[in-house]
């Protein structure tokens, strides 16, 4: 009988065949027999690792095992969430495997899953990435083959239906097809992946919180995280490097809806193979754009040590959402890259050419009172001087810019602090505004604001709050008297 | 039930790791047809085929069969299949062809009447004896749809949606290949209809 | 009404077919156990394109709660062949009623008031046979679980919207809790969203492929179907789950947190 040479490496629909045959029916595969490339197992790691570059220089068929597990992680302390995982952890295990291998994928549902799941596959030529020969039932198995013809960096993904919330659950993960000649040679690999989380409780809100489908479809993630967790990679789980080391970076975006806009602080990427392709290496990039289901790696050489800072730099999510981790950096200083701080000093913030001057002045000012205030020894035992110094701390630090520095605010704009009538005839509604903010008119001295002040409440503590309060009550020419922590904790609790 | 009446006397030269414990209990001494757990030809449904006969799928036993579910009222897929098959069965070598069996099991309980199968039959040019048409009952046909692993749904004007799968079942009545999808290469087919014989 | 024709039919109403086993019809009134669900509509979220959006679905009898271990001890031990000892590897995977002890053991895996996991469609109907029931169709058992605790629409019920969602993001509890202690919804029936998957008699007709993209056009190459399967109302993530989980089963397998309930026909 005449076999083609060509049949000996099965299409994707004959894989796909084989994997009905072998799998959902426990017959042997023919495939193997069909194969004639040397057969591997490959080394899979959960992320932040890497499983170690190929070194082979010929083609292999490559047995890939991924177990789908259904566990309750931690999102943030105190904060539980059911994450569905592709071997156990979010992102998904890394697969390596080099252009023109056969892999060989054997996706497991283990029997404790509630749900069937499927993989697609980014790196796979051929309908649905895989999606349809893989969807599998909890506690069964399935099989399909397909050669990684294109080299580059691929997002997989579990694709069963609701696609968002299997993804939003934490589905995805990164394979990475090497090049036949490899990547170049760096010294440390590390595996990243961001990803929005979408639950019914607020951002913080504590216990085991189920998945939100109605914020899933508005696109309004309670958490945008690398690595499954808030503070997957800060502390002594972030990522570390030595000086004069070069660092590779497998970036993705799992999604399922937002886009990031990656960025190391302190750091410029050498090179950036855009969008995880392997024809296309930018250099010197500050902000890469991840697509979501998209890639990117970059390597960039660590001149300095300290700490750098991972982060979608669209930062309400790196700030309030969790999507920030750390790098480490650990050798000598190198003043000449970077000096470390060589001034201290208050900007104003002020944008305007013709106050720059004044600006300038008063930032020095500024400046000077604030070492006058942490360098007298002659007002530090004073409780209520103390409480106005660090109250002055605060306010130096958030409310002069719209009050500014002398409390006497914006005509028409932003209410003076400096002999307000508003604030003098009630403290309690003072604490209130603070810990809650103010929007829409009131009247002040006579004049009408209509502006929004934020919510201070997880920025400042109690004590805080009492200190700025008594720092404004005690300032500009007022007198109206002192703060407690426990005046702020009672009017809070007024207000649960 | 035929299935478990065969079970019982079956004797196994070793069990399949993956059987079941006591599944087939040996009764020493006594020879008896060997049929594998997972052989389809345990079932006990009865068939009419296209020439008014009454069948069993134990009637098949022997010769592998490649076996396809169909309906002849169908206007995309099944013609498609039913061309696969005969490209498959031209494919083969002689001595194979010689003893493959071709089956079409319809969906259509309604329509699909040994009379309507026998004019199928002649439109399609499918020779006697290799091809074999087969006509049943509703719970039947639901029953070899499900271990075969084929979804199947009839719509408001009585067609049906159906997985397109050709399957291959070895001499003793096994699923040993299954190709799902149409455009699929027939060749593998052809490979694994010959396996069987080996 | 046979299974069969329910499930070859979808929801047409000839009385045409031959009929492998006599219909199981129930007397009135309502037996023990059974809760009527009146005649009303099922709205399924995949569909043919010439099918119409929502199928009249005529009353009928769903038992109140799934079958219980013991209840199925009784079966095996009644039905040797579907002891997991003896049972045909073609109508049970591997896995058939692995949370017992033995073959006619529950032991501290499977208590006797909590639902029976692990049986394989075959077996379903086969209990359902031996009692004279069938197992309901994916019609009938969703329109019974679209209704809320406290209305028919259970959509628009926020309180019923949060436990059925709830549910698919919390671990498995194993071993399961007893059978018939959920609340009720609407029309009494308890235990259809909160505990466990169950089989239903048609369940292969459903026709997607497990992906979910592709399910909005279904692909002409896999199955040959009339016209294609749109999706509507895609926020109920529930119903899609539960359309992808019947798709990823095959009429053998044996999955730990999927038991059934019965069924049957009113007379007419």
């Amino acid at each position: 009988m005449h076999i083609p040479m060509n049949s000996l490496i099965p299409t994707l629909r004959q894989a796909a065949a084989f994997a009905l045959a072998a799998s959902a029916l426990s017959l042997p595969s023919l495939h193997a027999a069909a194969t004639a490339l040397p057969v591997e197992q490959a080394v899979v790691t959960q992320a932040p690792h890497v499983p170690p570059p190929i070194t082979r220089r010929t083609e292999a068929h490559v047995v890939v095992n991924i177990e789908v597990k259904e566990v309750v992680k931690r999102m943030d302390d105190g904060v539980d969430y059911t994450f569905w995982t592709f071997g156990g952890s979010v992102p998904g295990v890394f697969i390596r495997v080099r252009e023109g291998d056969e892999v060989e994928l054997h996706l497991n549902n283990n029997p404790t899953s509630k749900m069937p799941h499927n993989i697609d596959l980014h790196a796979v030529t051929g309908p649905g990435g895989g999606a349809a020969s893989t969807f599998t039932a909890p506690g069964h198995s399935s099989q399909f083959t397909f050669k990684a013809l294109n080299p580059g960096l691929y997002v997989y993904h579990c694709a069963t239906t609701p696609v968002p919330m299997h993804i939003g659950n934490g589905m995805y993960g990164l394979i990475l097809v090497e090049p036949k000649d490899g990547l170049p040679k760096v010294d440390k690999e590390y595996y990243v992946m961001q990803g929005d989380f979408y639950t019914q409780g607020a951002h913080g809100e504590t216990g085991l919180q189920p998945f939100d489908p109605v914020k899933a479809t508005d696109e309004r993630p309670t958490y945008v995280v690398f690595n499954g967790a808030v503070g997957s990679l800060v502390g002594d789980n972030a990522l570390t490097a030595n000086v004069g080391e070069t660092v590779r970076l497998f970036f993705g975006v799992g999604g399922p809806n937002l886009t990031s806009s990656f960025h190391i602080i302190g750091e410029i990427f050498d090179h950036v193979n855009t969008e995880g392709g392997t024809g296309l290496v930018q250099t010197n990039v500050q902000t890469t754009m991840v697509p979501s289901g998209g890639s990117v790696f970059m390597d960039f050489k660590v001149d300095v040590p300290g700490t750098y800072v991972l982060v979608d730099h669209s930062l309400s999510r790196a700030f309030n959402k969790g999507a920030l981790g750390m790098m480490k950096v650990s050798g000598p200083e190198n003043k000449s890259i970077y000096s470390g701080k060589e001034l201290d000093a208050v900007y104003m913030g002020d944008s305007s050419a013709a106050a720059s001057e004044s600006a300038k002045r008063e930032a020095e000012l500024v400046s000077q009172r604030q070492a006058a205030i942490e360098s007298n020894p002659a007002i530090a035992n004073i409780s209520r001087e103390i409480q106005i110094e660090r109250g002055k701390k605060v306010y130096l630090s958030l409310c002069f810019a719209c009050h500014l520095a002398d409390g006497k605010g914006l005509p028409a704009v932003f209410p003076p602090l400096a002999g307000s009538d508003f604030l003098k005839a009630d403290t309690n509604r003072a604490i209130r505004i603070v810990t809650k903010g103010l929007t829409g008119p009131v009247t002040v001295n006579g004049g009408t604001f209509n502006n929004v002040m934020p919510p201070q409440e997880t920025a400042l503590s109690q004590d805080q709050i009492a200190d700025v309060l008594t720092y404004v009550m005690n300032s500009f020419g007022n007198d109206f008297g002192t703060v407690s922590a426990a005046d702020v904790k009672r009017v809070q609790n007024e207000l649960k | 039930m035929k299935l478990f009446a065969l079970l019982c006397l079956a004797v196994f030269a070793s069990t399949p790791a993956t059987a079941q414990p006591a599944a087939a209990p040996a009764v020493p001494g006594r020879a008896a047809p060997a049929l594998p757990p997972k052989s389809l030809y345990h079932l006990d449904s009865t068939w009419t085929d296209d020439t008014g006969q009454t069948r069993q799928l134990l009637s098949l036993l022997g010769d592998p069969v490649v076996v396809a579910m169909i309906f002849t009222n169908c206007e995309y897929a099944c013609p498609i299949m039913v061309t696969d098959l005969l490209r498959i069965r031209a494919a083969l070598p002689a001595a194979e062809r010689a003893r493959t069996k071709f089956l079409l099991v319809s969906f259509d309980d309604v329509r699909d009447t040994p009379p309507v199968l026998r004019a199928y039959r002649a439109k399609m040019n499918l020779e006697a004896p290799a091809w074999q048409l087969f006509h049943g009952a509703a719970p039947d046909i639901q029953e070899l749809a499900l271990l075969f692993g084929v979804k199947v749904k009839r719509d408001a004007r009585g067609q049906f949606s159906h997985s397109n799968l050709i399957t291959v079942l070895n001499p003793t009545g096994e699923i040993a290949y299954q190709r799902e999808g149409l455009r699929g290469d027939t060749d593998e087919v052809v490979r694994a209809v010959t396996a069987t014989l080996k | 009404m046979s299974p069969f024709r329910l499930l070859l039919l979808g929801l047409a109403t000839s009385a045409a077919l031959r009929l492998g086993a006599a219909e199981p019809a129930a007397p009135d009134p309502v037996p023990p156990g059974f809760v009527r669900i009146p005649a009303g509509n099922y709205s399924p979220v995949l569909r043919m394109k010439d099918e119409p959006e929502t199928v009249p679905v005529a009353a009928f009898l769903l038992q109140g709660r799934p079958v219980t271990n013991a209840e199925f001890l009784a079966f095996v031990q009644a039905n040797p062949k579907w002891r997991s000892s003896q049972v045909s590897p073609l109508f049970a995977d591997t896995g058939y009623l692995g949370e017992w002890a033995g073959a006619l053991e529950l032991g501290p895996g499977a208590p006797a008031d909590s639902p029976v996991v692990r049986v394989s469609w075959f077996a379903a109907r086969a209990y359902a046979r031996w009692k004279g029931l069938r197992l309901p169709t994916t019609a009938e058992w969703e329109r019974a679980a679209a209704a809320g605790y406290e209305v028919e629409d259970g959509q628009t019920e926020a309180a019923f919207r949060d436990a059925v969602i709830t549910w698919f993001t919390v671990p498995n509890l194993r071993p399961l809790p007893a059978a018939g202690r959920g609340r009720p919804n609407y029309f009494g029936v308890r235990d259809l969203h909160t505990l466990i998957w169950e089989w239903v008699d048609d369940f292969n007709t459903a026709l997607t492929t497990g992906e979910s993209r592709a399910d909005s056009g279904l692909e002409r190459d896999l199955f040959c179907g009339a016209g294609s399967v749109g999706a509507r109302d895609t926020g109920n993530y529930p119903a899609f789950m539960r359309a992808g989980y019947r798709s990823s089963l095959r009429a053998s397998y044996t999955v730990p947190n999927l038991g059934f309930r019965c069924a049957l026909s009113l007379s007419p």
